[in-house]
């Protein structure tokens, strides 16, 4: 019998044969996540229900000296679960288990499989919500958002994953079971927790996590409004800034994305116009209607051509809904996409919109924008065919001026994507060789064999030489 | 080391950072570490002059304790010896504030109330309060994590840093995160240095999230005759739809204030109506729970206040105060204040209370004689309080105490089963042991 033969054997034995699988067209569903351009295919798939399993897994990941990487919802969009070295994929939908509501100290002990959504589902009705709304948060899961320290339209306001984790039950690469943090807000020595937040799926995996959850806010103020150029809404956003209001989303889209949103959906929105603005205030109902106002009368002084405003919670979602259904409105404009995630300080937003711009008319590659404007955080949607070799050189091209617009304009290759194996060559861009080697330094220190997601995040020599940084 | 060496040492760190950078002798003992005199203090004025300090402490193999003002100098174990205190006091300039941009970026000896005041100046502040308010640094209220009773709405510096620069212990100088208010590029390593207590790195500059002043702000005091009735009232405020900037929990009073044996301070930080609506939802939970006083603190009260409790766990320098902050689930704070005090109370200890209701911290500073106490009868007190803690899932650290004190129990408790990855990573980042050895929990 092969290693590899033998290492099933005994992943059979832990899980159960309906849970280990390595048919080849079974294995073809887990190539890849999100960013669905970069493909790999796993040697198996194994689905654990318990810590106990997926400790006893990785020992045996280690015996076999196998390359294994947790996998949630599927819906990263870098790569980050790609299994470039083969190996096992240790899928965690089978712990989706909510194991605590504890309304009183606002949090809740989940197993990372559970979908963030239903998190949120399962505590509204309580006037509970889980803050950080990924937008794909219908189908990924805990887990993955640990992984990612993953964002959101809302985190202008209530800040992203890493905000809201107290605790967190992790096995570690060697197998070993250990706690970071707890139920409470502080335990003593270092952060574990904060650091195994973010760390890519390369510390290790999460069985188990304790998040904060908050009251649902009293009421929603929501406005949509239609700019005739994109110079007025940013500056729009300056304003709403400088105005001392910390809105709870601030959205913006660009010309592009109305044409396809109008062309799928017939919003009604004029073809014409170069920006929509989402402005979203949520909180204490008294005093509401004034800030809305206030931001209203913000919008108007900016040419805003047109303000919606959404009188009831059927209208909110009316207008959210475009903001949410821009993604499936992609497909209308070209066969392939890829979803760029800069973060640019936001005084320097209007600067690097039109280099994003420049860039798309330079190698002749349509751009959309679709943005988390009051973040700063960019999502230019490079548009091409991915079956014109010529189009795909060029689109690297893209990429890389992009991201490197992002970096000179004091900002960040990645706000909530992660870097995975999308952005690892580009690296070099924000982080000197020595500020690269404390991070592995780290990583050594958790994942001293590096089994656990290999091939990730760090540059190669390669990613250099690319960059025009060797020598 | 004997006194021509340490002549020379002197000698030998003027040379790196100048007559001025060498704190006269005379000045040392404002910065001893538990009864530890240093053999120098220097207030390096260059991020180069902080790399050359590190290279001559690890040829001379001497330890180096990372410092701001040195208001935090008294929390962690005993040291096993105290050679340089390194204060970044020195660095204290402003790198880059564009206010439209929400952040800012400074070097880490600033201290945090300059910064507050250029802030304020566009409408801004950084939403944090720790003890100290007048001296404290911003390196130095990152490396502690230190934060005061704002944390209920905004957190501790580890949701407000963005990015750090730190100088490792070999004198490579790296950054940690960036100037973004979103960023997962590489690892989240600012979470690292965020209240390691100087153990991993020296930081030199720190950008931080910044937020809108509040447009208006209530400050109230609800007063009771039991204290378990002020923890109700806290309870009815945390689960409500209520947004205090606040909620404060004080038993047997601050000093210099008017403050009940049980008293309620909630802050309300808002726009007008919205401060006002609360306020009057306050109001019907403190008269619902039996309170006895219901006061509105209008200025320059209010703010009297509110630098009360941010001084209400500063130890004195008399060495007679013990103070313990116990992390607990805020349901959890009211039973353990009884079991608190039934113990202190059986050994007649003078004791005042600060809670963080929406938080879960509680501060008991205590003040008695205790160098007439036996030592190990106070350790077995504070250890019998931390079990108690423990048996709830929370925990108990000791922020100051005799130095006797804390010859006979670790101020940090245990770290659990994060301990071996803990200690690895300050074999990465110190294999030396140059940086504030002993001090941290875990013996690190």
């Amino acid at each position: 019998m092969s290693d590899e033969n033998e290492l099933i054997q005994e992943l059979v034995d832990v899980v159960g044969p309906q849970n280990v699988l390595t048919d080849p067209t079974a294995l073809s569903v887990y190539e890849c996540d999100g960013a669905t351009l970069f493909k790999a295919l796993p040697d198996m798939v194994v689905f654990p229900e318990n810590a106990q399993q997926i400790s006893t897994i990785v020992k045996l990941a280690n015996k076999y000296q196998t390359p294994f990487i947790a996998r949630g919802g599927g819906t990263g969009l870098s790569g980050g679960m790609l299994p470039v070295r083969g190996g096992m994929l240790i899928a965690l939908n089978r712990l989706d288990r909510i194991l605590e509501i504890d309304l009183k100290n606002q949090r809740a002990v989940v197993e990372p499989g559970v979908v963030n959504l239903l998190l949120t589902h399962a505590v509204q009705d309580d006037g509970y919500f889980y803050a950080p709304d990924p937008s794909s948060q219908k189908a990924c899961t805990i887990g993955g958002n640990i992984a990612e320290n993953s964002g959101g339209p809302h985190t202008l306001k209530y800040g992203v994953t890493t905000d809201h984790i107290l605790g967190l039950e992790v096995v570690l690469p060697n197998g070993e079971i250990v706690v970071f943090g707890g139920a409470i807000e502080e335990t003593p020595g270092y952060d574990l927790r904060g650091v195994m937040i973010g760390s890519e799926g390369t510390f290790g995996i999460v069985t188990k996590a304790t998040v904060r959850l908050l009251r649902s806010p009293q009421t929603y103020q929501t406005t949509l409004s239609i700019f005739e150029t994109m110079d007025d809404a940013s500056n729009a956003v300056s304003s709403i800034i400088a105005a001392g209001i910390i809105p709870a989303a601030l959205e913006m889209m660009d010309q592009l994305v109305i044409k396809a949103l109008e062309d799928g959906f017939h919003y009604g929105f004029p073809l014409d116009a170069e920006a929509i603005l989402i402005v979203e205030l949520d909180g204490i109902e008294a005093g509401m209607q004034d800030q809305a106002q206030r931001i209203i009368d913000i919008l108007n002084k900016h040419n805003a051509r047109e303000v919606r405003y959404a009188k009831d919670d059927a209208d909110r979602e009316n207008l959210w809904k475009a903001r949410k259904s821009a993604f499936g409105a992609f497909g209308r404009l070209a066969p392939s996409y890829i979803t760029q995630d800069g973060v640019v300080p936001r005084t320097q937003l209007p600067k690097v919109l039109r280099q994003v711009a420049a860039i798309s008319r330079k190698y002749d590659i349509p751009i959309a924008n679709v943005f988390h404007a009051g973040d700063g955080n960019i999502h230019p949607i490079v548009l091409f065919d991915e079956r014109d070799p010529d189009q795909c050189e060029r689109v690297e091209l893209v990429n890389e001026e992009i991201l490197t617009a992002c970096a000179e304009a004091g900002g960040t290759i990645t706000g909530e994507h992660g870097i995975g194996i999308e952005k690892m060559d580009y690296m070099p861009l924000i982080f000197s060789p020595d500020d690269l080697k404390v991070m592995a330094s780290v990583r050594d220190v958790f994942n001293p064999t590096g089994l656990c997601n290999p091939g990730k995040i760090f540059p190669t020599p390669e990613s250099y030489i690319k960059l025009g940084l060797a020598g | 080391m004997t006194m021509p060496n340490l002549h020379l040492l002197h000698e030998e760190l003027i040379q790196i950072v100048g007559k001025n950078g060498l704190l006269p002798n005379d000045w040392y003992n404002d910065y001893r570490v538990d009864g530890f005199t240093p053999r120098a203090v220097v207030l390096p004025a260059s991020v180069q002059q902080i790399r050359e300090l590190l290279t001559c402490a690890a040829d001379r193999k001497l330890s180096v304790i990372p410092a701001g003002s040195g208001t935090k100098l008294g929390i962690g174990n005993l040291p096993q010896k105290v050679d340089l205190v390194l204060s970044t006091r020195r660095l204290d300039n402003m790198v880059e504030y564009e206010p439209a941009d929400l952040t800012v970026t400074v070097q880490a000896g600033m201290r945090l109330e300059n910064l507050q005041a250029q802030l304020a100046e566009n409408g801004q502040y950084l939403p944090l309060d720790p003890t100290y308010a007048s001296l404290a640094t911003v390196g130095g209220i990152a490396a502690t994590n230190a934060s005061g009773p704002l944390r209920m709405r905004h957190g501790t510096p580890r949701n407000q840093v963005l990015g750090m620069r730190v100088v490792q212990s070999d004198g490579a100088v790296v950054k940690s995160g960036g100037k973004v208010v979103k960023n997962v590029s590489g690892y989240d390593l600012n979470k690292l240095y965020i209240g390691s207590f100087g153990t991993l790195g020296i930081i030199t500059e720190l950008t931080f999230k910044l937020f809108p002043l509040a447009e208006s702000r209530i400050t109230m005091l609800l007063r009771f005759q039991r204290y378990e009735d002020a923890v109700k009232a806290a309870s009815d405020i945390t689960t409500s739809q209520l947004l205090p900037s606040y909620l404060n929990l004080i038993i047997n009073g601050v000093p210099d204030t008017t403050l009940a044996e049980s008293s309620l301070v909630v802050g309300l930080d808002a726009h007008p109506k919205a401060a006002a609506w609360q306020r009057n939802q306050v109001q019907w939970i403190a008269k619902q729970r039996g309170a006895i006083g219901v006061e509105i603190i209008q200025e320059p009260q209010a703010a009297k206040l509110v630098e009360a409790m941010r001084a209400f766990a500063q130890a004195n320098p008399s060495g007679q105060v013990i103070v313990c902050k116990a992390n607990l689930r805020m349901s959890d704070i009211g039973e353990y204040l009884g079991v608190a005090f039934a113990v202190t109370n059986a050994l007649s200890w003078s004791v005042r209370v600060m809670g963080l209701m929406g938080t879960g911290q509680v501060y008991f500073v205590f003040s008695e004689f205790f160098d007439m106490i036996e030592p190990k009868m106070i350790a077995s007190t504070l250890a019998q309080l931390r079990k108690h803690a423990a048996s709830v899932g929370g925990n108990l650290i000791l922020e100051a105490a005799p130095v006797d004190v804390k010859r006979q129990i670790d101020v940090w408790g245990t770290v659990g089963s994060g301990s071996e990855i803990m200690r690895k990573i300050k074999a990465q980042f110190d294999p030396n042991m140059l940086l504030n050895p002993g001090r941290f929990a875990d013996g690190i």
